[in-house]
C-alpha cells in the first residue's frame, strides 16, 4: 500500500486477499491481463483518426447584381415609322417571297413570347397555356396566314429578342416591345400596335416612411433600389436617371420575386406590365406620377423580312378596321386600365 | 513456490526493479521500499547489478522483456488499427451512401415539382406525397448525416440552410399557381436554379469529402510496416537467446525457445491477419462499395435528367441548355451503368425511358408542345413519367443494396479484431515471463 513501485496493483491486491493455494500466479495471470487491456486500449486510442472539417463550395457572385452604365438611345424622329402595308391580304399563289412561303410550308408561325408578363403574354397557371394581348395580335397574324391560329409560341427573355431574329430562329417577337431608332439597325418593326409609358411601382413599405412615395417619379427614388429586366428600354432609361441604385432581374416577375423578398423597394416598366404586376400582390402600387417615356409597341421581325412585315402591316391595319383590336384590347386590359382607347396611328413609308 | 524470500537468493529481488513489472513484484516482507530510502544504494545496486557476466545476463533480461512487449505492442496495434480503419471506411462509406441519398432525392423532389407544374391546374396528390416524401427523407437524411460525421457539421448546416430556401421557393411557387399568378413560375425557376447553384455543390463535396475519407482508410487498413518494429525486435531476441547459449555452452534453453516461438507465431498471426483484413477491405473497396457510388452516379444523373425534361418543355422552345444538360445526363447514367455489373436489366430501362424522350422531343421541336407534354407527363410505360419511374425504382433499389452490402461486409472483417489484439497482446507478455525465467535461470545456474 505504501509501495511507490510498479505493480501497486498487485501488491494491493494480495493485501486485501488471504493467501490461496497458489496467489502468484493468479496475481501474475491477473496483471498480465491487466496490463493486456490496458496495452490495448492505450493503443486503440492513439490509432483514432480526426478528419478535416468538409470544404464548403466557394459561392460565386450572389444575384441581384447592381448593374452600372447605360447607353442612351440615339435621337431620331421615326422610330414609330414601319415599311407600307401591302394593298391587301394576297392568296397563296399571290406570294413569291421566300420567307413568307417557308412559313406557308412549315405550317405554323414561331413566335417569340414572353411567359410572365401578365395580361400581355403568360403562362395560365390551370391550362398552362400562354395567353394575353401579345398572343392574340400572334393568333391574329397567324389565322390571316394559315386561316387558323397556327403558331408556336417560343418563350424567350427581353435580351434573347434580337439575336433569336437576327439568326432566324423566331419569324415573329410579340413580346411588348418597344420600337427605337437603334433597334431598328438591328431588327425591323410592324407598325406600332399598342402605346404604353414607362412607370414606377413601388413597394407599400416606402408609404410608411414617406407619405409622398405613392406620387413618385423614378428620380425621387433616390437610394432606393430599383429593379428593371436587362436589355429593357426601361432599364436603359433607369440607369441614365441620377438618384435610384438600378438592379436587373432577367425579367419583370423576376424583379417582382425580388421586391416580395425585400431585396429592391421598386420596379420600373411600361405601365401596363406593371398594371399587370400589381395585379399578382396587393402590396405595391403604381404611383400617379406622370410616365416618363413614350414606348410605341411594335412586333419585331429578321430586318431583311420586308415582304412579311408590309404583310403584317396589311393584316394589323385590318384588326383595327373590323374592330378586332379592340376587342381584344377589352378582353386583356378593360378590366386593369378602363376600355380600350382609340389605336395607335401608324406610321408608314420607311 | 509459495514463499518466494525462501525459494529465491535475496540478490534476485531487486532485478525486478530494471526488468520491470512481470516479475518484479515485491515479495511481502521485503519491506516498503522508498524512492528516498533507495537513491543512496541505487548506484551502487546498478552496478553492482551489471558488473560481470550475470550482469550483462540481467541487462539482457531487461531488453529481452522490453523486445517481447514492443513485439505485443506493435502487433496489438496493427490488428487494432486496421480494425478501426476499416470500421471507420465502414463509416465513412455509410455516410457517402447518405449524402447521396439526399442528393438523389431532392433532385427527386424537384423533378416531380416541375412534372406537376408543367401539367398546369392543381398537382395530383400522388405527386404532392412523393415531393413531400422525398423531402422528408432529405430532412431526416440531412439529421442523421451531420450525427455520423461531426467533420461535415459545417458543410450540412449550409445544406440545410438551402433546402430550406428551396422549399420555401417551392412552396411560394405552388401559393402563387392556385391563385393563378405567374410569379409562381418565376419562384419554381428560381428555386430550381437555386438548388442546382447553390445545394447540389454542398453535396457534391460531402461526397467528394467522405469518397476520399473511405479511400483513406481502405489504404490505412492494410499497412503493415509497424510489423517490421516487430520483426526487430524478434531478431533482437534471438540474438539474445545465441549469445546467452554460447556464453553459457546451454544451447537449448526451453523457456527461451517458448518465448520466441510464441512471438514468431504471434508475429504471423498478425501478418496474416492485417493482410487478409487489407485484401478483403480493398475487394469490397473495388466491389460493393464502388458500385454504389457508381448506381449513385447513375440515380443522381437519371433524376436530373428528369427535371431536365421538364424544365425545356416548361420553358417552350427556350430549352435548349436544359436539353442539352439532359444530354449529358444520359450520357453520364449510361457511362455508370456500363461500369456495374448485371446492370443489363436497369439498361434497358433507361434505354426505353431514352427512347420516350426521344419523342418527346420530336413533338416538341415539330410544334406539338400539348402533345409531347401529354407524352411526358404520362405515367404509363407509354409516357416518359412511367418509364423513368420503372429505371429509378429499379436502380434506386440496386444502390441500396450495394451500399448495405458494403456497410455490412465491412462491419463483419472489423469484429474479430479485439479478440485477436488481446491474445497476441497475452501471447507477448507470456513470452516476456519466459524470457525472464528463462535467462533467470542460467543467472541462478551462473552463481
Amino acid at each position: 500500500m505504501s509501495t511507490r513501485h510498479a505493480g501497486t496493483a498487485i501488491s494491493t491486491d494480495r493485501a486485501k486477499r488471504p493467501p490461496l493455494a497458489r496467489p502468484r500466479h493468479r496475481a501474475r495471470l491477473r496483471l498480465a491481463g491487466v496490463l493486456a487491456a490496458l496495452c490495448v486500449s492505450a493503443l486503440g486510442a492513439c490509432s483514432s483518426v480526426t478528419y478535416e472539417p468538409t470544404a464548403l463550395p466557394t459561392k460565386v457572385t450572389p444575384k441581384p447584381s447592381p448593374s452600372t452604365s447605360g447607353t442612351p438611345a440615339p435621337a431620331c424622329s421615326n422610330a414609330t415609322q414601319s415599311y407600307d402595308p401591302l394593298g391587301s391580304i394576297p392568296t397563296r399563289s399571290e406570294i413569291s417571297d421566300a420567307k413568307v412561303n417557308k412559313i406557308l410550308k412549315r405550317g405554323y408561325l414561331i413566335v417569340g413570347v414572353s411567359a410572365d408578363t401578365y395580361l400581355f403574354g403568360a403562362r395560365d397557371p390551370f391550362t398552362s397555356q400562354i395567353t394575353g394581348f401579345d398572343i392574340d395580335m400572334a393568333k391574329a397574324v397567324a389565322t390571316s396566314l394559315f386561316g387558323s391560329p397556327k403558331l408556336q409560341p417560343r418563350v424567350i427573355t427581353a435580351a434573347e429578342r434580337f439575336p433569336l431574329l437576327q439568326d432566324g430562329s423566331l419569324d415573329m417577337v410579340a413580346r411588348n416591345m418597344t420600337m427605337t431608332c437603334d433597334r431598328w439597325t438591328k431588327i425591323g418593326f410592324s407598325a406600332e400596335y399598342y402605346r404604353a409609358g414607362q412607370k414606377v411601382l413601388i413597394s407599400k413599405s416606402l408609404l410608411k416612411t414617406n407619405k409622398d412615395a405613392a406620387s413618385w417619379g423614378l428620380a425621387d427614388l433616390t437610394g432606393k433600389r430599383v429593379c428593371a429586366p436587362t436589355g429593357t428600354t426601361s432599364l436603359t432609361k433607369l440607369q441614365s436617371v441620377e438618384g435610384p441604385i438600378p438592379v436587373t432581374a432577367s425579367n419583370h416577375t423576376g424583379c417582382l420575386v425580388l421586391l416580395q423578398q425585400g431585396k429592391v423597394d421598386a420596379i420600373t416598366g411600361d405601365d401596363i406590365v406593371l398594371a399587370g404586376l400589381a395585379a399578382q400582390d396587393p402590396n405595391t402600387l403604381i404611383t400617379s406620377a406622370k410616365a416618363i417615356t413614350v414606348e410605341p409597341y411594335g412586333l419585331g421581325f429578321n430586318k431583311d423580312d420586308v415582304y412579311l412585315i408590309r404583310y403584317v402591316n396589311r393584316a394589323l391595319a385590318d384588326l383595327v378596321a373590323d374592330g378586332q383590336w379592340k376587342a381584344i384590347y377589352n378582353r386583356w386590359l378593360a378590366e386593369r386600365i378602363g376600355p380600350a382607347p382609340a389605336p395607335p396611328t401608324p406610321v408608314y413609308g420607311r | 513456490m509459495t514463499s518466494a524470500p525462501t525459494s529465491r537468493p535475496t540478490t534476485n529481488i531487486p532485478v525486478a526493479i530494471p526488468a520491470g513489472a512481470p516479475s518484479g513484484a515485491p515479495a511481502p516482507g521485503t519491506g516498503p521500499r522508498t524512492i528516498a530510502g533507495s537513491i543512496p544504494g541505487a548506484r551502487s545496486i546498478a552496478s553492482r547489478l551489471l558488473h560481470g557476466t550475470p550482469g550483462r545476463m540481467r541487462l539482457y533480461m531487461a531488453l529481452g522483456v522490453v523486445a517481447a512487449i514492443v513485439l505485443g505492442a506493435v502487433s496489438a496495434n496493427a490488428l487494432l488499427s486496421s480494425q478501426a480503419a476499416v470500421e471507420r471506411a465502414a463509416n465513412n462509406t455509410a455516410q457517402v451512401v447518405r449524402a447521396q441519398s439526399i442528393h438523389v432525392d431532392l433532385l427527386r423532389a424537384d423533378a416531380v415539382a416541375t412534372n406537376a407544374f408543367l401539367i398546369g391546374g392543381l398537382e395530383t396528390p400522388e405527386s404532392r406525397t412523393r415531393y413531400q416524401d422525398a423531402m422528408s427523407r432529405v430532412a431526416t437524411g440531412v439529421a442523421e448525416a451531420a450525427a455520423a460525421q461531426p467533420a461535415d457539421g459545417a458543410a450540412l448546416g449550409a445544406l440545410s440552410q438551402q433546402v430550406q430556401t428551396y422549399a420555401a421557393l417551392v412552396e411560394q411557387a405552388r401559393t402563387n399557381n392556385r391563385l393563378g399568378l405567374p410569379v409562381g413560375a418565376q419562384y419554381l425557376t428560381q428555386a430550381s436554379a437555386g438548388l442546382r447553384a447553390d445545394a447540389i455543390p454542398i453535396i457534391d463535396a460531402v461526397v467528394a469529402a467522405n469518397e476520399q475519407r473511405a479511400r483513406d482508410e481502405f489504404d490505412r487498413s492494410n499497412s503493415s510496416l509497424q510489423l517490421a518494429v516487430g520483426l526487430l525486435a524478434l531478431i533482437g531476441i534471438v540474438a539474445i537467446a545465441v549469445w546467452l547459449a554460447r556464453r553459457t555452452h546451454r544451447y537449448l534453453n526451453g523457456r527461451l525457445t517458448g518465448a520466441i516461438v510464441l512471438l514468431l507465431v504471434a508475429l504471423v498471426f498478425t501478418l496474416v491477419q492485417v493482410a487478409g483484413v487489407g485484401s478483403a477491405t480493398r475487394a469490397v473497396a473495388d466491389g460493393d462499395f464502388g458500385q454504389t457510388v457508381t448506381l449513385a452516379e447513375a440515380t443522381t444523373s437519371a433524376n436530373d435528367a428528369r427535371a431536365n425534361e421538364s424544365l425545356t418543355l416548361i420553358r417552350r422552345g427556350s430549352g435548349q441548355a436544359n436539353e442539352k444538360s439532359w444530354q449529358a445526363d444520359d450520357t453520364a447514367v449510361r457511362a455508370a451503368l456500363a461500369e456495374v455489373t448485371d446492370s443489363s436489366p436497369l439498361t434497358s430501362q433507361w434505354s426505353d425511358y431514352a427512347t420516350v424522350h426521344a419523342e418527346v422531343r420530336q413533338l416538341d421541336d415539330n410544334g406539338q408542345w400539348d402533345k409531347a407534354v401529354a407524352m411526358s407527363t404520362d405515367p404509363s410505360m407509354k409516357g416518359s413519367d412511367g418509364t423513368f419511374t420503372a429505371f429509378d425504382t429499379a436502380v434506386t433499389q440496386a444502390r441500396d443494396a450495394a451500399g448495405k452490402a458494403a456497410v455490412e461486409r465491412l462491419d463483419g472483417l472489423a469484429r474479430t479484431a479485439p479478440i485477436a489484439a488481446l491474445a497476441v497482446a497475452l501471447a507477448a507478455l507470456l513470452a516476456a515471463w519466459l524470457v525472464v525465467r528463462g535467462i533467470g535461470q542460467r543467472i541462478e545456474e551462473y552463481r
